[in-house]
């Protein structure tokens, strides 16, 4: 069904239609669950009870239409939004589209329907279906694909683009889909609203210790990766120097000009500034860890008193017994 | 029952036999425990057998053997020889082996000890000890029996600089307390020797504070000369005790340490005079506790305490009113003192010769250095360790019967913050 496609579109997505795709997913699913959930209790009689009581096993499809704009072979995907499908006839609803399609039309006079969006793991065969009847809107729809599943081993997001192709297959020319690369676009605006949804803190705030744990592990994850990638490119310079892997002239004037870079500020001033700012750092942990080893070493203190000092708990608390 | 021949040759053998690896040295050493009394009774036979082992390799037996002949009193002209075979077994001795015997290196170290301290020539055993020591802890931070000897020796031998070398480790594990006293004691005394004043406060202080359940005589000596230290070092001295000092310190200390802690009044006063003469008057007392040295250092810390209170009053001052003011007899001399505490980095200042005016100045360190860093740094390191290990302590003593017994006794029995089930009672 997939195989990558050749017809020379790149395609540029933006954020806010993943954000989408996944909040009219999520809305869907949480509200398709029964109020209360009872937990499924595996005896034989009640088998058919169980299986009519529970809640859907399999995560609900959500449809709708992806809009954007095409110019030349650069198809760029901005905004979506959602449809019904209509499981009697395997379509999506036709009036509503069309009335939505009129209604950005006067907002956004450039966006034309570009294709339409579904979830799930992998493109279907009734896909195809709906593919077809927007063919009359756009003459090559794109179908993208977003994979509801969570796969914390997966790195890259799960976000798929389709594109129809007429192969012919056992002598039948038919239409099917192909994968697409594409990449990700942003604009300013849109940057810092995904930054703010990716940070979302707990409702109450949580205590000032959480979120600095959660700020400093932001902080901490960031350089680790700064780490590892200046560490991967510098083993690819040594082994470029040894002679393992051929020059790149290009990679390497990149390279130099991202090092003339660096330096931004480089003056007396600026190294008494910053290293007597960083000094006072330094001496505020020393302080906190001098105010912690204190505060045990007392703690330390009362307790070898309690417990070895004959008589030195005058006063306090008598027993009460 | 007689050591004949035989059997001697069979502990040689077995002793060269079995000192290969680890397992073979501890049957070794269950052998050589049965073997005790045999050992105790025939020590003048044992002499000879030293020749035939090797003491680098057969450690163990060649220390059961030396403890055994050391074991007999020893005239003068055989201890210049004894004190050099045991030397000569010191440097070479394996470690591992008589690890697994302690007791059996210890004494034979403290008799070396004595036969130096007989010979009255005690520089001949700093380094040995120091070698014996080394060998014997399991890691710098462990203090050894041995400890206050090699200190003792350092101070009687006058070579206070190796003292020092072996002060700067921190100890974190004691075996005996009376060896943590003397250490601390001849510790500071060293430290006192070498101008070392806030390392030798320290280990005054520990002394004084340490866990004890009765006075010691160490302990009183330790104080009167924390009193004339923390004079000399900081130029005041609080006579309350911290909160972790044992509380048969607190009440009887003070008692032994009349005459010092009037001393300290007269220090308080701020008049030279005044405390000379109290030191004129009590000459004898200091002189019974070999303090005088040290109060003599004290009368002269005075000149310097007065004139560091002078950086806090004046911008500028000429010598010839320093000299009134601190009672000096010239402006020569408090050139000269005034020179000196700038070397010594207790004050900062600018002498300017034409007109002779001093200009006291403020610590020009800026923190804005590398340098600085790395010592902040280093302390941060350090103190992360230490936090560490108290935590470490702190946890084990929570779980201390002894502790939890107390603690539980005295709660109330409902508390009416929390109903939680810990007995009031708690009995082990």
């Amino acid at each position: 069904m997939a195989s990558s496609s050749s017809s020379g579109l790149t395609f540029k997505l933006h954020p806010l239609v993943i954000v989408n795709i996944s909040d009219h997913y999520t809305r869907i699913k949480s509200q398709s669950l029964p109020p209360s959930t009872t937990p499924h209790a595996p005896s034989a009689s009640n088998v058919a009870d169980a299986e009519s009581s529970s809640p859907p096993q399999q995560s609900p499809r959500v449809f709708g239409c992806v809009i954007g704009v095409q110019r030349g072979r650069t198809v760029e995907i901005f905004n979506s939004f959602e449809l019904l499908f209509d499981p009697l006839t395997h379509s999506l609803d036709r009036a509503f589209l069309e009335k939505k399609q009129e209604l950005y039309k006067k907002v956004f006079p450039n966006f034309y329907i570009l294709g339409w969006y579904s979830t799930g793991s992998d493109a279907q065969e009734s896909d195809m279906l709906i593919h077809r009847a927007l063919m009359d809107i756009n003459e090559s729809p794109v179908f993208v694909l977003l994979n509801p599943s969570i796969n914390p081993a997966q790195k890259d997001l799960p976000v798929t683009i389709f594109e129809s192709e007429l192969h012919v297959i056992d002598g039948i020319p038919q239409l099917i889909f192909v994968r697409s690369g594409y990449t990700i676009e942003t604009v300013e605006a849109e940057r810092i609203s995904i930054d703010h949804v990716a940070h979302l803190k707990p409702s109450d705030g949580g205590s000032a210790a959480t979120q600095l744990a959660a700020h400093l592990t932001g902080i901490h994850s960031a350089i680790k990766m700064l780490n590892s990638r200046i560490r991967g490119l510098h083993h690819y310079l040594l082994a470029m120097q040894k002679g393992d892997v051929p020059v790149e002239n290009s990679l390497l004037r990149q390279v130099s000009s991202l090092l003339r870079r660096l330096p931004a500020i480089e003056s007396e001033k600026f190294q008494d500034d910053f290293l007597m700012e960083y000094n006072d750092t330094l001496l505020i942990s020393y302080l906190a860890m001098f105010t912690n080893c204190s505060s045990t070493m007392n703690e330390l203190v009362d307790k070898f008193n309690t417990a070895y000092d004959r008589q030195s708990r005058r006063g306090g608390r008598s027993a009460f017994i | 029952m007689n050591l004949n021949m035989n059997s001697v040759e069979t502990l040689v053998a077995q002793i060269q036999g079995l000192s290969g690896s680890t397992s073979d040295v501890n049957h070794l050493h269950t052998l050589l425990k049965q073997l005790e009394e045999l050992f105790k009774s025939e020590s003048s036979r044992l002499a000879p057998l030293l020749t035939e082992l090797d003491p680098s390799i057969h450690s163990l037996g060649y220390l059961y053997i030396l403890e055994a002949c050391t074991s007999a009193p020893i005239s003068k002209e055989q201890a210049s020889e004894l004190v050099l075979s045991v030397g000569r077994f010191i440097n070479l001795c394996s470690a591992e082996q008589i690890r697994v015997a302690p007791d059996k290196f210890i004494s034979v170290c403290k008799r070396f000890k004595d036969q130096v301290m007989l010979l009255e020539d005690p520089m001949r055993g700093v380094a040995p000890m120091l070698t014996a020591l080394q060998k014997l802890q399991y890691s710098s931070e462990q203090l050894t029996t041995l400890h206050p000897d090699f200190l003792l020796l350092c101070l009687l031998a006058k070579c206070y600089k190796t003292g020092l070398s072996i002060l700067e480790d921190d100890i974190f594990e004691v075996d005996q307390p009376r060896d943590f006293f003397l250490y601390c004691y001849y510790g500071g005394m060293i430290c006192i020797g070498q101008k070392k004043f806030s390392k030798a406060l320290e280990l005054l202080h520990s002394v004084v504070t340490a866990p004890m359940s009765v006075l010691n005589a160490i302990a009183i000596e330790a104080y009167k000369k924390y009193i004339l230290v923390s004079l000399i070092h900081l130029g005041q001295f609080s006579s309350s005790f911290p909160k972790y000092t044992s509380s048969v310190a607190q009440r009887n200390l003070k008692n032994f340490s009349q005459p010092y802690l009037e001393l300290v009044n007269s220090y308080c006063t701020g008049k030279i005079s005044e405390l000379e003469a109290f030191v004129q008057a009590n000459n004898e007392k200091f002189e019974s506790d070999k303090n005088l040295g040290l109060v003599k250092q004290v009368v002269s810390s005075m000149y310097k305490r007065n004139i560091q209170r002078l950086t806090q009053t004046y911008l500028t001052l000429s010598l010839e009113d320093i000299a009134n003011t601190v009672q000096l007899n010239s402006a020569k001399e408090a050139e000269m003192h005034v020179l000196q505490m700038i070397q010594d980095g207790e004050i900062y200042a600018t002498i300017n010769q034409k007109d002779g005016m001093v200009r006291f100045l403020e610590d020009p360190e800026q923190y804005k250095t590398c340098e600085m860093i790395e010592l902040i740094d280093s302390s941060i390191q350090r103190i992360m360790m230490l936090s560490r290990k108290l935590t470490d302590m702190d946890e084990q003593l929570s779980c201390d019967p002894l502790y939890l017994g107390k603690a539980g006794r005295d709660r109330q029995r409902f508390d009416f913050d929390d109903f939680d089930t810990v007995p009031s009672k708690f009995t082990v």
